[in-house]
């Protein structure tokens, strides 16, 4: 069980002979919920383990910021599908998908209030008791701030996670829409963040609309993104990186040029 | 008594010996004819899978329709195809490079605005499927006439071995002799001469493990896997047609397929086809609820993760 290490890429079913393909391959991440804990995991994913290959599951529907307790039958699944991959850790966002009963079908910003802090806190404690490997927390890409925050983020983060003892996963893309759509410096962010506590990164890509960044996943990275990556790797380079595609997916020879560029930019081997 | 018995031997042989020897003889030459039957249906020249090109495939896999379709995907997802309305299909451009004789033969068919439906019968692609199955039948993988043949003189041994036991029963019957146990052994040996005459496979067994192996190598190409076949390019494309039949194309370019009049067949694992529309509506629907899943967690206009 050795944690994520150098360049991997999100496995979707959709690309999984791209990934199969990939020689230098070592890690790869994948959406927790589509994994059946009932028979066996995708065939796609057991023969990247038995190569050797780290497969990170990521939830997206757990909800750490829900008002409501997260739902055990959720942290179960997870819990089971990391035994299932025999992963080193898995990974879930600081956000919420649902309240009230409602399914918001998206991850939603929390308020960056003393209080969220403590919710997200006492749904992480919840989901560490059940699992077998630690967690590591995502903040999300959001389009707006609530008004009544009281932390700035890098403050609202390092509550988290210095209370949970939680890694971080974080999304370089994010941190450049979130700095890009609000008119601040990233730099001053990555600067004030705990990099020695991130677990691996995300890389995806993006489109600007109507004035806005948006994280589409389903663009390419661009050139901003690689040198946000370029800049937080000078700093401290997480263990591993990751690129996320969720769709519109382009020709392989483009792909594989995207994780050259990911390994470039990190000064990570390249795996194509 | 004895000697008076002994007259009355059918032929001179005592239905005793003689029920020995025919039963002997017809278990030797079943065995024999089934040796024989075995050997000829391995394929041992047979070349890896990995070798297989996906027009041999879908040989292979679906008969001559099935190549046609691959290629004609396969030329499509390139470019190099169009359709009209009427469903005549168009020559778009110069050939792409390193195609097969098949996709040469669609390309020029297409060029004189013959249909979809049409294609097998000209004669450029007629000439270059009988090519596609003459190196098949010469790489053991499809059961061509010579081996056809070879396949049929087992049984027909049998049958002389029957026509035998026929005639020893009409004897036996002139004579007053029992023949039962000949009767029970004939019925027997009947039915296996006419399942090794009539059941010829028309692939062999190195066939259809290349096909179970390129399945199990190419799941991701199957229609639940809803594949990106932009990532996966046209030998993708052309690939999983050959493994997994037409409903790939009509999931990925309904309006050609549609134009086209492609008729919607999907391959099952055992080797059955199911044509209509169930192939169609099954793709469609896993595309579906796959794009739900990764759109709900992850794509999100604003806040992915």
């Amino acid at each position: 069980m050795t944690g994520p290490h150098g360049v991997g890429i999100g496995w979707r079913p959709e690309i999984a002979g791209f990934v199969a393909e990939l020689p230098g391959l070592r890690f790869v991440e994948v959406v927790a919920e589509t994994v059946p804990i009932a028979g066996p995991p995708p065939a796609g994913l057991v023969e990247l383990r038995e190569r050797g290959v780290t497969v990170v599951p990521h939830g997206v529907r757990l909800s750490l910021g829900g008002a409501e307790p997260v739902e055990p039958a959720r942290v179960a699944h997870l819990a089971t599908v990391a035994e299932l991959l025999a992963a080193p850790l898995v990974s879930e966002h600081i956000a919420f998908v649902r309240a009230g009963g409602l399914e918001a079908g998206h991850l939603l910003p929390l308020p960056r209030t003393r209080e969220a802090v403590d919710v997200v806190c006492a749904n992480v404690a919840r989901t560490q008791a059940e699992l077998p490997v630690p967690i590591a927390l995502e903040p999300i890409a959001a389009l707006f701030d609530w008004p009544d925050d009281e932390l700035d983020e890098a403050a609202f983060l390092g509550e988290i996670l210095e209370r949970t003892g939680a890694l971080l996963l974080l999304d370089i893309a994010n941190v450049h829409a979130n700095a890009r759509n609000r008119g601040t410096d990233p730099l001053a962010l990555l600067d004030r963040l705990p990099l020695d506590r991130v677990a691996y990164l995300h890389v995806a890509g993006g489109a600007e609309h109507g004035g806005f960044y948006h994280d589409t996943h389903t663009d390419p990275v661009n050139r901003e993104v690689l040198e946000l990556l370029g800049e937080l790797c000078a700093r401290h380079r997480p263990p591993a990186a990751l690129l996320e595609r969720d769709g519109h997916y382009p020709p392989a020879a483009e792909l594989r040029t995207e994780l050259d560029a990911v390994a470039d930019a990190c000064g990570f081997p390249v795996v194509t | 008594m004895t000697d008076l018995a002994a007259d009355f031997d059918t032929w001179g042989i005592p239905s005793r010996t003689f029920l020995v020897f025919y039963l002997v003889a017809t278990v030797v030459l079943v065995i024999g004819a089934l040796v024989h039957r075995r050997s000829l249906l391995s394929g041992r020249t047979a070349p890896p899978a990995d070798q297989l090109g996906p027009q041999q495939v879908a040989y292979l896999n679906g008969g001559e329709d099935l190549a046609v379709w691959s290629s004609l995907s396969s030329l499509r997802s390139q470019g190099a195809i169009g359709v009209q309305t009427t469903g005549a299909l168009t020559a778009e451009g110069p050939l792409p490079a390193g195609v097969t004789p098949l996709d040469r033969a669609v390309h020029h068919a297409a060029s004189q605005h013959h249909s979809a439906r049409q294609l097998r019968q000209t004669e450029w692609v007629a000439r270059a499927l009988t090519e596609l199955r003459e190196g098949l039948d010469r790489h053991g993988l499809l059961v061509g006439s010579d081996r056809r043949a070879a396949l049929r003189l087992g049984p027909l041994l049998l049958a002389a071995l029957l026509a035998l036991g026929v005639a020893r029963i009409a004897a036996g019957l002139a004579n007053g002799r029992p023949v039962w146990y000949l009767v029970f052994i004939l019925c027997g040996l009947a039915a296996v001469t006419t399942v090794l005459f009539v059941w010829v496979p028309r692939r062999t067994r190195a066939a259809d493990l290349a096909i179970r192996r390129l399945r199990q190598r190419n799941h991701h190409l199957a229609p639940a896997s809803n594949p990106a076949h932009a990532v996966y390019g046209s030998a993708g494309l052309a690939m999983a047609v050959a493994l997994y039949g037409t409903a790939t194309i009509w999931a990925l370019d309904p309006t050609f397929a549609e134009q086209a009049e492609i008729q919607r067949k999907a391959m099952t694992p055992g080797g059955a086809t199911t044509s209509s529309c169930g192939g169609g509506s099954t793709a469609g629907a896993s595309g579906g609820s796959d794009g739900g899943g990764g759109g709900g967690g992850c794509g999100g206009g604003g806040c992915g993760g």
